[in-house]
């Protein structure tokens, strides 16, 4: 009797061990994941149109060869849609264990693309050390309103900001209609990068935001009827913009990198960027003039958070996590947010964080943006394809 | 006549020929001999209007009374001949020919004299002929006869029989001796070899005007 | 040449090595081009509102770029030869030609910009705040594309003269027709000219090729909206969507197409005017003197370009309108990312030295009727051919390893070492050989103590011009390498979109300079071997 007692005591408690297994495996496998790691070379494909995000890379790369023995390679990439596209054609040519992207730095409609199809290893973000220290009040779990559900863990916040020159420009637009104003006052020196280019796209949303009498259906899928009630106000703005454009709205600039030479040479006017502090960075090394500074829209610009994800036929699954691990730590948050370095916000509760990266983290240089602009919510992930499909097929050859 | 009065040819410190005077009636062939790279080629090259840059010259020529010094080489009036016949291979037998008659004679008896002279040579029939297909023999007369319809007022021959066999030689150096007496223009020509002097004309040997020492 | 007996093994092995790199092609061309060959896709190309206007920008850019550098080179040759300053620009021409046509584009776009020199120059006189509204880069048919490639193909095309001019049959066809009592320009028009132009065919048309297919300099100075075909071949190749991969392989086949039918109108046009050539009149016209300097624009472009480049690659802020830097640094170069550098280095030494081997065994043991073949890659557009090189690597599951890298890279070296040493090996003395082998050696000793020794200049500088082309190479990189490597090439053509333009200024030099360090080497091994050997000067 006492036996069975005890073998029922003993299987009980063997039961639950096994359903606890799971939670504390999670941090049990850490250590593994972390061995495993060391030595892989992990080829991290993430755009290169930055020299300040790409200093920073190579800065993170050296941290965690010395810390973790994982040789991290920067592969420069001007539109994750070609990642994107490796990794489809590499998954359909039955390439699914040694794929040649290892991690990626992707976003909105790419994340979509690659979750829906099921191309991404996942579910890993959440059981990362470093997402303890995550703030989840912004927008982490949701990528333009898809639900990331773990498989890419966030790495920054990004808003839209202008750039323009204090000496030209003293009183900037700060909405789509004084933007006309100022455009038909400056004809030839206001433009917009070309989408596809996610600059020129996300301005295409920005002033759909500000325009579309329906904003609510942009939070929904795109559908030909949400469409076509959404979206006539900003063609039709468009079209009264273009005339007044850089060269009449027939060209447009590549980028926004394209754009800040402009601006620096006084071909154009205003410039515009993801990353606040980009003017900041851009006149440290000397691309601006210092009179260069930031400004953004009075209703507020679109800001979202971006991520990394790994690819399901990643070869050095291990090294990407421990990367994206570090990545997302608080010493690499901080030295990212330090706008001597990148200036790219950070994903981290900023309470939860020690005094000293605090300071660094609230360091202000010249040019950046300091004025508190309200963060509108990107679209739905659907409304990039769309739009950029309309905007092509409208303006995309003359 | 053609008369040289004191060249001197010079290339950068050397100095080739020096106080070289020569005169050639019409009809005489006056013949130059020496070894390979002492100044013949160039002092032909020289009468011709086509000295290269590298030589500098100083010195005097007349064509029957005209002074040859400055004039472009289409403007001298004189012909030449070199080893290789340098028929231009774009261009037929015949046309090679009709390139060199004057314009002052025009359409149909442009072909009637292009046909004789063909004839002239034994080339009858050849005028539609790629030069290409010529022997070494008929392309030789046909670039002698091409140099000849131009009606030059003086000849130049850069050692023209070099390149031809032993028989073929004999047979056109008569031709050519042949046919510049007939014209009667003064012939300078320039050869290593001594069996190439015609009968009874001079000949001089290169050294004669090269400077004296060792 | 014919030796007396064949060599079934050299043959075998010849034929082996240059299979190697030019087989693969052909199932490649049919991966990457079979699947474009349905009615949907052509119909889907031709109804896309890019390709119309692609289309229009990508023939005036390369018919009016290969027509102004024939004109170009042209006038040059017909102005200038055989006075000194003929000579005087054959030496000039080998720094112009090492150039890469992707730092050429670089430094014209610093030159020829809104903001660039030629505008800060003009503004510093009519007191230009701002730049002025010009369309000098990235215009909608093309244009300034066009210029660049003129200018790049004029040079490759004088360079070609020179060889055919310096042939001394051609000097002396010279000195025979203007004792006819011709002047020199009538000599060109109707001696010259008939018979130089049939051999530049050649050359025309892989410059033709290349303006049809090319990629970095349509980049950096080819429209943006739409870009010229080539561009948007490249993109649709690259694109995620099947579908549009597939109007990729149809867009590269049209590229194929205007090749052909241009050239083959080319050829009928010009047997046309053959035939209709007049009897000659024998008409002597007087000589025409044209005053203007023609070769100061032709060459001087190239040098403002080069100094373009290296103002900025040591200028610290440089904004319009200033017209000199505002301080001179050595920051740019002393922070310079040296990882493209160095890959181009070893990437080019590698494919270099790689293929020597290849185009000596070739040359010796290889048939000489398939020579055309291998010249097929500079004369075709390249884009068809690199994708036919990503399809095979990708089947092989090789894409973006060093191995696809430098194979990729073979196709197109191979081609330019065989072109540089074909005329010298051609001309080698067969009794050399012969004594040799009387005096006992095999034919492979006798040409490794031999023949490949006295070869020593072609073979040096057909190195170097391999090392050269593989330097400037953009699509195979990007493709075959999957943009895991970025050489100074790659760099260069990302950077100029954007971004800072003393880093592209340097990266862009460095382009320059190491396909003349190659030339420089080449030269000094050549200078120092035959310091006692005046026969292999």
């Amino acid at each position: 009797m006492k036996f069975s007692n005890a073998k029922t005591a003993l299987s009980a408690i063997a039961f639950s061990l096994v359903l606890a297994a799971p939670t504390s495996a999670k941090a049990l496998d850490w250590p593994q994941i972390e061995a495993q790691a060391k030595g892989q070379t992990v080829y991290f494909n993430a755009w290169g149109g930055g020299e300040a995000i790409n200093a920073y890379i190579a800065w993170a790369a050296k941290e965690v060869q010395a810390r973790y023995g994982v040789t991290v390679q920067h592969v420069k990439i001007t539109d994750a849609a070609e990642v994107v596209k490796r990794v489809q054609t590499e998954m359909a040519a039955g390439r699914t264990t040694d794929g040649s992207v290892d991690l990626m730095w992707v976003n909105g409609e790419n994340f979509r693309n690659l979750k829906s199809n099921g191309l991404l290893y996942g579910p890993w973000a959440e059981a990362l050390p470093s997402w303890g220290l995550v703030d989840l009040k912004k927008p982490v779990r949701s990528d333009f309103s898809v639900p990331t559900e773990g498989f890419e863990a966030p790495w920054g916040t990004a808003q839209l900001t202008f750039i323009a020159n204090k000496a030209v420009t003293p009183v900037p637009p700060r909405s789509a209609a004084e933007l006309l104003t100022f455009a038909k006052a400056n004809p030839g020196r206001v433009s917009y990068p070309k989408p596809p280019d996610f600059h020129g796209t996300t301005f295409l949303k920005q002033l759909l935001l500000n325009l579309t009498p329906a904003p609510a259906l942009l939070q929904q899928p795109v559908t030909p009827q949400a469409f076509a009630s959404a979206t006539p106000a900003l063609w039709a703005y468009l079209d009264q913009l273009h005339p007044s454009l850089w060269r009449a709205g027939i060209a447009f600039p590549a980028s926004a990198a394209a754009m800040h030479r402009m601006l620096a040479d006084g071909e154009l006017k205003m410039s515009l960027t993801f990353n606040p502090n980009e003017a900041a960075n851009l006149i440290a090394s000397r691309q601006l003039p210092s009179s260069a500074y930031s400004f953004g829209w009075t209703q507020g610009t679109i800001g979202n958070v971006h991520f990394v994800a790994i690819p399901a036929n990643a070869r050095a699954k291990a090294g990407a996590q421990v990367f994206a691990n570090f990545l997302l730590s608080a010493p690499a948050q901080a030295h990212k947010a330090d706008t001597r370095v990148w200036g790219d916000g950070s994903v981290l509760d900023v309470s939860k964080l020690p005094p000293d990266l605090q300071a660094l983290m609230r360091n202000k240089a010249p040019g950046a943006l300091t004025e508190s602009v309200p963060t509108l919510a990107e679209p739905h992930a659907s409304w990039v394809e769309a739009l950029e499909t309309e905007w092509l097929k409208r303006y995309g050859a003359r | 006549m053609l008369s040289i009065k004191n060249l001197t040819l010079r290339c950068g410190s050397q100095t080739l020929l020096e106080h070289l005077s020569l005169e050639i009636g019409p009809g005489e062939i006056v013949t130059l001999t020496g070894p390979s790279g002492c100044g013949k080629s160039t002092l032909l090259n020289w009468l011709l209007g086509h000295l290269d840059a590298a030589f500098q010259a100083s010195g005097s020529a007349q064509l029957n009374g005209r002074s040859l010094d400055g004039l472009a080489i289409e403007a001298r009036c004189i012909g030449i001949l070199f080893q290789d016949d340098l028929l231009f291979a774009h261009l037929s037998v015949g046309q090679n020919l009709a390139f060199a008659l004057p314009a002052a004679v025009k359409g149909a008896q442009r072909r009637q004299r292009v046909a004789q002279t063909l004839a002239e040579i034994g080339l009858e029939g050849f005028a539609e002929r790629d030069p290409a297909t010529l022997s070494g023999g008929q392309r030789a007369r046909v670039s002698l006869m091409r140099a000849l319809l131009a009606q030059p007022q003086a000849l130049l021959l850069d050692e023209p029989f070099s390149r031809l066999d032993a028989a073929l030689k004999v047979q056109f150096r008569s031709f050519v001796f042949e046919q510049i007496a007939r014209l009667r223009i003064p012939t300078l020509l320039v050869t290593h070899d001594l069996a190439d002097v015609p009968p009874g004309g001079r000949v001089f040997d290169i050294s004669t005007w090269q400077p004296q020492h060792v | 040449m014919a030796h007396a007996e064949r060599h079934p093994l050299g043959a075998t092995l010849a034929l082996a090595l240059v299979g190697l790199v030019f087989v693969p092609l052909l199932p490649g061309l049919l991966w990457a081009m079979g699947p474009s060959l349905s009615a949907s896709v052509w119909q889907a190309l031709l109804t896309d509102p890019q390709f119309a206007q692609a289309l229009l920008a990508t023939l005036v850019s390369s018919l009016f770029g290969t027509l102004l550098a024939c004109l170009m080179a042209a006038g040059l040759a017909t102005r200038l030869y055989p006075s000194p300053a003929w000579q005087r620009l054959q030496q000039r021409l080998p720094l112009l030609l090492s150039v890469p046509h992707a730092a050429f584009a670089v430094g014209l776009f610093f030159l020829i910009a809104p903001s660039g020199w030629l505008a800060r120059a003009t503004g510093y006189f009519l007191s230009w705040a701002s730049p002025p509204e010009w369309v000098t880069v990235q215009d909608p048919y093309g244009l300034s594309l066009a210029l660049a490639l003129a200018f790049k193909e004029s040079w490759f095309l004088l360079w070609v003269l020179a060889g055919v001019l310096g042939e001394q049959a051609v000097a002396r066809q010279m000195a025979v027709a203007r004792s006819l009592g011709y002047s020199a320009a009538q000599t060109w028009r109707l001696v010259l000219w008939p018979q130089v132009a049939p051999r530049l065919g050649w050359p025309v048309a892989a410059a033709f090729a290349y303006s049809l297919s090319v990629v970095d300099m349509a980049l950096i100075l080819g429209p943006g909206n739409p870009p010229t075909l080539a561009v948007l071949t490249w993109h649709w190749l690259s694109d995620p969507d099947a579908r549009l991969q597939t109007q990729g392989g149809a867009a590269s086949m049209v590229l194929l197409a205007l090749f052909s039918v241009s050239a083959a109108l080319a050829y009928s046009g010009w047997r046309a005017w053959v035939q209709r050539r007049a009897y000659p009149t024998g008409q002597r016209l007087p000589a025409v003197q044209r005053p203007w300097p023609w070769q100061a624009p032709v060459l001087g472009v190239g040098y403002a370009a080069l100094g373009a480049l290296v103002v900025w690659s040591v200028a610290q802020s440089w904004f319009f309108p200033a017209l000199w830097p505002d301080a001179v640094t050595w920051d740019n170069w002393r922070y310079a990312d040296a990882a493209p550098f160095w890959t181009t280095l070893w990437l080019a030494l590698a494919v270099s030295l790689l293929c020597l081997p290849v185009v000596l065994i070739w040359l010796e043991w290889g048939p000489k009727q398939l020579n055309a073949v291998l010249y097929a890659p500079l004369i075709l557009p390249a884009l068809p051919l690199v994708a036919a090189q990503y399809a095979v690597l990708l089947h092989l599951r090789l894409d973006a390893s060093l191995l696809a890298l430098v194979w990729s890279h073979l196709l197109w070296v191979l081609p330019y070492m065989l072109l540089t040493l074909v005329g010298a090996y051609r001309a080698f003395d067969a009794r050399l050989m012969t004594s040799a082998r009387a005096l006992g050696c095999s034919q492979l000793q006798a040409c490794l103590r031999v023949k490949w020794p006295l070869l020593l200049r072609p073979l040096l500088l057909a190195w170097a011009v391999g090392f050269a082309v593989s330097v400037a190479q953009y699509l195979p990189t990007l493709f075959a390498g999957g943009g895991r490597f970025a050489t100074v090439t790659t760099e260069a053509v990302a950077l100029s979109a954007g971004g800072s333009r003393q880093v592209l200024a340097v990266q862009a030099l460095l382009q320059v300079l190491l396909p003349l360090a190659a030339f420089a080497l080449a030269f000094s091994l050549v200078r120092l071997r035959s310091r006692n050997r005046q026969g292999l000067r």
